[in-house]
């Protein structure tokens, strides 16, 4: 019997040699002798982006003489997620892996530390942001190297139309295209009384409150600027203080403003609202716009990317950041390393943003004012205030400064946008607080 | 079922009655080849199905990490959570309420098929199996584009009716009944078809009998018609209870367990603990607590089953 | 059981009273109004993602009536039949339901023939232990499996996890137990006087099998093959756990994970990746549909 099993195995290890070779075949390039090194990278939407770093590596590997095969491994339904939860638990896969937010700190004890690579990037590039270095960073550790490619801020991106009509405000004026916004007037407040307006209007904003990041991001971005956090650095419960209660406060009064089944909205749900044209906002990076740059242009000409509005404590936009990390196992790690190097100097960078459409978002202080964000249209300058270029807000993640690992579950759960839904159904203030301080305690098992 | 247990038995006395002479060498052999021609199927569900049943019980014992052993803690937290609750709650409404709804809607409709003339049948039966026919996965994304927030097809249709936008997936009772909808949609085929080959197989003088005897409509079903599908019913209802308890794509797919978790059921919520969240061993334990309610169905139904099957 | 032994063929008399016949017009034309709104309620979503494939993604976002297609387009599908990757998809899929069905027939009929009509210690228990394996949903077992399936990586170094041929080990589980099943009832039919007279000419239990039993249960061999091909393409949680590279999926879960982005939206090919991956067991299914249901029933007439 064991030998009959045996046989078997081979002959299946066979076939699946000889087809992986069918497969791979379009990718690969040129079999050289300095080995092989295969890459995960996020799939991008936009239409060609996904070739700009195809194109690089590529190029990279010419050079290098190096075998490289190349994945696209989408995020909706969470397949990155799960790919990366999978060669963590077999220790086998992809040499480079792109990672979003949290999975680095989660695969922290199986990732190849990238310190040597980040010194000279960072020397070059300049300081990545403070978001970045939350993630990225682990006791002085750099736990993979930042990606531009995938990484975004979640702003709003308004119609100028149905905003000037309905809510009466000008957001071409508070964010004015080359110039630093004159937004002073665009606090809680005013988004709030805009909200209202808009909803009386019938084109309310469209923010959803399901558990996918677009949703989890308004929320932390929204918590943070009333300074509210769940767990706090040193990984205390700070559920019941009066910032949380205010947070809940203002998405009860915002939630009555919400299309009615914004509880279930995913990561595309705000795209097609605003590409639809039934709502006057979303947050969200320029993807929306873009997909209504193809399908709907009347409505991409009326889109304005901008600011967060502000709070008591301050400015706060949501950054999604994503990384490509390499795993201690992997068997060619240098190459792994010199491939990232190649993938983040300023020129690549570059490139890839303009295949991108101007939505990627590079994490160093020194490439935030690259001329695609300029010239992007129509309507001429709508994405000039996507990347921040005046540092007129603070970038954050939801969850944070919680230690990552418990603000991973907070994040991934949606325990803001839970809590969100249910003080707003009716549940009493005290209620929602303790079912979420039950909810961190179970976050801070190990 | 009953079927099964009984003709091997049947098949071997008979033959050890009937044999003579180097009988017990002969069954020595035909017993070895019986047990390696078996032994595929024996390892397979050895292996696969069994083992890895009892692994899950192990790893439910496990930390998070799966480094230390820590007995039922993983259940005493579970016990603790209101999510939990909420989870075993709405497994069960989904899986009872979906049953009975594809069973009586089955029912029915295998009735409508059965009245009409034979010659047409043929083309109902196969219209009316189509859903059972596409794979749920492929089928659910249909669904999921009839019910999206912004271009839902039946908000559309409502709206000339002044009713709506209903919030298909978005609101927490809707979302349930949207769940169970698609789930009957899917399985509601299955029992019209089982249903169908029952009622073929009951025969006219009976309702004749009972026409004679005056026996009503209803009268006619009820002592007649239900009596004879009773084995069919209890074990379609069985088999359809295991696997709605066990769905995952639908939920998956259409909800992914929202809206504030309102339509997780086990097999959702496992995978999103369990693999999404990478706590495999609490993963573990959740879905270790669809055993006990299955098998709770399954002795009620078979003891019914075997039951009838003495008494016949 | 016992309704089998009722003898269908005996005359009937023919019972008439004067209402009956109108009583039946109605009931007929009552049957025929419910069967429409049942069949309107069955077939919507297929002709829904039918109507959407054929719609451009500008005239989805245009929003205009969804049952009507303005402009009709076949975009989605030149589009699709010209990608790679959900070619690729299509192939591995195929591959593997082609495999399954294979492996799922080598072990189930010899089972079956064993259980029907060989003895041996647990023969009995077997036969009826084989539909509860059905008790254990594989909800229940992915997360185990995985874990094993990572170790024996671990150990041996043979890797399983993110390959399509896991789902050859994978879905066995889920085809033997009722193709099995199905098998012993229809073995168990065929009277035992064809295989004692066949043993008694000289015949091996083997060639008993081959010659005798799988060409009487042949339409129970069609039901079985078709009833494994349609689950294992349809199966949706088992790759979606055990793989996950683009090369690596199969249909269901590579549209559903690839062709749904979270940002944009191109339902005009969602819509005809989903018809289109629903096709092979709908061709089937019309050209097979009574063995289908003979498969399907198979519980229902020997049980």
């Amino acid at each position: 019997m064991s030998r009959r099993k045996l046989s078997r195995r081979q002959f299946v290890a066979a076939t699946a040699l000889t087809s992986a070779a069918l497969v791979t075949a379009p990718y690969v390039r040129g079999a050289h002798a300095a080995g092989k090194l295969s890459i995960g990278f996020w799939d991008h939407w936009v239409p060609g982006a996904n070739k700009a770093s195809t194109d690089i590596v590529n190029a990279w590997a010419e050079k290098e003489k190096v075998e490289v095969q190349i994945d696209y491994i989408p995020s909706q339904g969470n397949k990155n997620l799960l790919t990366i939860a999978a060669e963590a638990q077999a220790k086998s896969g992809h040499d480079i892996l792109a990672m979003p937010t949290w999975w680095p700190h989660a695969q922290a004890e199986l990732l190849e530390p990238m310190n040597d690579v980040m010194d000279g990037l960072i020397k070059q590039n300049g300081e990545p942001n403070g978001t970045v270095k939350y993630l990225g960073q682990s006791k002085g550790k750099w736990l993979a190297v930042p990606a531009s490619v995938g990484s975004q801020i979640k702003g709003p991106c308004s119609r100028i139309d149905l905003m000037k009509q309905h809510a009466g405000i000008d957001v071409q004026a508070l964010y004015p295209a080359g110039a630093p916004p004159k937004a002073d007037s665009w606090n809680l407040e005013t988004f709030l009384k805009a909200a209202e307006a808009c909803h009386k209007a019938g084109v309310p904003f469209g923010i959803g409150l399901g558990e996918t990041s677009d949703n989890v991001d308004s929320a932390g971005a929204f918590f943070q600027a009333f300074g509210a956090a769940l767990v706090d650095e040193k990984g205390n419960l700070t559920v019941k203080t009066d910032a949380v209660r205010q947070a809940l406060e203002f998405y009860k009064k915002l939630i009555a403003f919400l299309p009615p089944d914004a509880g279930a909205w995913d990561d595309s749900s705000n795209n097609k609202w605003l590409v639809s044209g039934r709502g006057a906002m979303i947050m969200n990076p320029p993807s929306a716009w873009a997909v209504a740059k193809r399908d709907a242009p009347q409505v991409a000409e009326q889109c304005w990317t901008h600011g967060f509005p502000s709070g008591p404590k301050g400015r706060f936009a949501p950054y999604l950041a994503y990384f490509w990390g390499t795993w201690s196992f992997s068997k060619n790690k240098e190459a792994a390393k010199s491939v990232l190097r190649t993938l983040s100097q300023p020129d690549a960078i570059e490139k890839m943003c303009v295949a991108s459409g101007g939505y990627d978002l590079p994490c160093y202080e020194k490439l935030t004012t690259l001329k695609v964000w300029q010239e992007e249209a129509p309507p001429k300058g709508t994405l000039y205030h996507y990347p921040n270029p005046h540092n007129h807000q603070t970038l954050s993640i939801a969850a944070a400064p919680a230690p990552p690992k418990i603000a991973q579950q907070i994040y991934t759960q949606a325990t803001l946008t839970k809590m969100c839904l249910r003080y707003s159904k009716g549940e009493a203030m005290e209620k929602t607080l303790a079912w979420a301080e039950g909810e961190c305690e179970g976050f801070m098992r190990s | 079922m009953a079927d099964v247990v009984l003709h091997p038995d049947r098949a071997a006395t008979s033959k050890t009655v009937r044999k003579r002479g180097g009988l017990h060498n002969m069954l020595k052999r035909k017993s070895t080849v019986a047990f390696l021609m078996a032994l595929p199927l024996i390892l397979l569900i050895a292996i696969l199905v069994i083992y890895p049943a009892f692994y899950a019980l192990h790893l439910a014992t496990l930390n998070k990490s799966m480094q230390r052993f820590i007995g039922l803690s993983n259940f005493e937290f579970l016990f603790k959570r209101e999510t939990f609750w909420l989870v075993v709650k709405q497994s069960c409404i989904f899986a009872i309420t979906a049953v009975i709804f594809k069973a009586v809607l089955g029912f029915i409709i295998a009735h409508f098929v059965h009245n009409i003339p034979a010659k047409g049948q043929r083309k109902w039966r196969g219209m009316l199996l189509v859903p059972w026919v596409i794979p749920p996965a492929m089928s659910t994304l249909a669904w999921l584009w009839l019910f999206d927030p912004s271009y839902s097809a039946f908000n559309y249709t409502l709206s000339f009716f002044g009713i709506g936008p209903i919030p298909w997936t978005g609101d927490e009772m809707w979302a349930r009944f949207s769940v169970i909808l698609v789930n009957i949609w899917v399985g509601a085929p299955f029992f019209m078809i089982m249903y169908l080959a029952a009622l073929k197989s009951v025969p006219d003088q009976l309702y004749e009998a009972a026409a004679i005897d005056g026996a009503n409509w209803w009268q006619r079903i009820w002592y007649v018609t239900l009596p004879m599908m009773r084995n069919i019913i209890a074990i379609t209802t069985l088999f359809s209870l295991i696997v709605t308890f066990a769905n995952f794509d639908i939920v998956r797919i259409l909800t992914a367990g929202g809206p504030l978790d309102h339509t997780h059921i086990f097999a959702t919520w496992a995978f999103r603990i369990g693999i999404e969240g990478s706590d495999i061993p609490l993963g573990a334990s959740v879905s270790l607590f669809m055993v006990p309610i299955l098998a709770v169905a399954a002795i009620f139904i078979l003891r019914d089953i075997s039951k009838r099957g003495n008494e016949a | 059981m016992t309704t089998a032994t009722i003898d269908k063929a005996a005359p009937t008399r023919t019972v008439k009273y004067g209402s009956m016949s109108r009583d039946r017009a109605w009931a007929l034309r009552w049957s025929y109004f419910f069967l429409v709104i049942f069949a309107i309620f069955f077939l919507t979503p297929p002709i829904y993602m039918f109507i959407t494939s054929l719609k451009s993604s500008a005239e989805i976002s245009a929003a205009t009536n969804p049952w009507w297609v303005f402009h009709p387009t076949l975009e989605n599908y030149t589009g699709l039949l010209t990608s790679n990757q959900f070619l690729r998809f299509f192939w591995n899929s195929a591959i593997v339901s082609i495999f399954v069905v294979t492996i799922t027939m080598l072990i189930a009929v010899p089972a079956a023939f064993a259980l029907s009509r060989m003895r041996f210690w647990g023969s009995a228990t077997l036969a009826t232990g084989v539909f509860l394996t059905y008790l254990i949903p594989e909800t229940l077992l992915f997360i185990p499996l995985f874990k094993m399936f990572a170790v024996v990586g671990d150990w041996t170094g043979v890797q399983l996890i993110n390959r399509w041929y896991v789902l050859l080990i994978l879905y066995p589980t889920l085809t033997v137990p009722f193709c099995t099943w199905i098998m012993i009832g229809y073995f168990a039919s065929i009277p035992k006087e064809l295989d004692e007279a066949a043993i008694i000419d000289g015949a091996s239990w083997f060639q008993t099998l081959t010659r005798i039993f799988i060409p009487v249960a042949l339409p129970g061999l069609i039901a079985a093959t078709i009833f494994a091909f349609t689950v294992s393409w349809a199966q949706f949680l088992y790759p979606l756990v055990f793989t996950t590279s683009t090369d690596q999926l199969v249909m269901p879960v590579g549209i559903i994970t690839t062709l749904i982005k979270g940002d944009v939206f191109n339902w005009g090919q969602i819509m005809t990746g989903a018809l289109l991956g629903a096709a092979p067991p709908l061709i089937i299914y019309a050209f097979l549909m009574d063995y289908y249901i003979a498969g399907l029933t198979a519980g229902a007439t020997k049980g």
